[in-house]
């Protein structure tokens, strides 16, 4: 897994490569928490190149958006493939997460 | 693969999932599977190793988890066998996908996942051994 972190205005943009899994969320977790630490609370995490999420990556992604409405910020999620996108349906997650096409979608919600 | 058996077996570790992963997409490549179908049945023995690695034990000695897949006229079967506690996953709490995000809970939030993607799951407790198999009819690319 490899994580490009990249700011746009005051917006952090996550892009995940590769497989979410319960051996490799941790090290995103770290990522994210860090950006809380140094004052991010509007985040776009990109999905365009994830390949594989379980349980452990919906686990960081469900503690993200709590963390960051506790600070009156925002998480959106964006570019995911179909089959990640069913994991999101089967577990409810998309009830409470935006869930968008692209990128610039994502930046036009904040 | 017809008809034949293939297993695998990992150590009580959850840096072996990469070797999961590698040896499923080189099954799924023998058996000519979607790369969806590849990625739930990954999903699903995901969320149950990592039970099983991470709660299944109550000593710190390393222990082995054995993974055996045979395709069974285009339904593929999984089973997975641990010397961990006694751990019916089917019987998991579901998780409450209805409450609010504040009320959400995690735990039960893999067994509910495994559940929904497969066809067909039968736990049996054999000796001091957990016995777990899954039946998932595989998508063609």
């Amino acid at each position: 897994m490899e994580i490009i972190e990249k700011r746009q205005n005051d917006i952090s943009i996550f892009k995940v490569n590769g497989r979410l899994d319960s051996n490799t969320s941790p090290r995103f977790e770290e990522k994210i928490v860090e950006a809380i630490k140094n004052g991010s609370n509007k985040m776009i995490i990109d999905f365009e190149a994830l390949d594989y999420i379980s349980s452990a990556g919906l686990r960081v992604i469900n503690k993200t958006t709590k963390q960051l409405k506790h600070i009156e910020g925002m998480l959106i999620l964006c570019s995911m493939q179909d089959y990640i996108k069913e994991v999101f349906v089967i577990t409810g997650f998309d009830s409470f997460l935006p869930i968008v096409s692209t990128c610039d979608e994502a930046l036009m919600k904040f | 693969m017809n008809g034949g058996k293939i297993s695998f077996e990992f150590r009580s570790n959850l840096s072996e999932l990469g070797k999961l992963h590698r040896n499923l997409e080189e099954l799924g490549k023998s058996l000519g599977m979607s790369k969806k179908a590849v990625f739930q049945i990954d999903l699903a023995i995901e969320e149950v190793l990592s039970n099983i690695i991470l709660y299944g034990y109550t000593d710190k000695a390393e222990h082995w988890i054995k993974i055996t897949i045979w395709d069974q006229n285009r339904t593929l079967n999984i089973r997975i066998e641990d010397d961990g506690i006694p751990f019916n996953p089917l019987e998991a709490e579901a998780p409450d996908l209805e409450c609010s995000l504040e009320e959400r809970q995690i735990g039960g939030l893999g067994c509910h996942i495994m559940k929904s993607l497969m066809d067909d799951i039968v736990y049996e407790r054999l000796g001091n051994k957990n016995v777990l198999t899954m039946k998932k009819t595989i998508e063609d690319t």
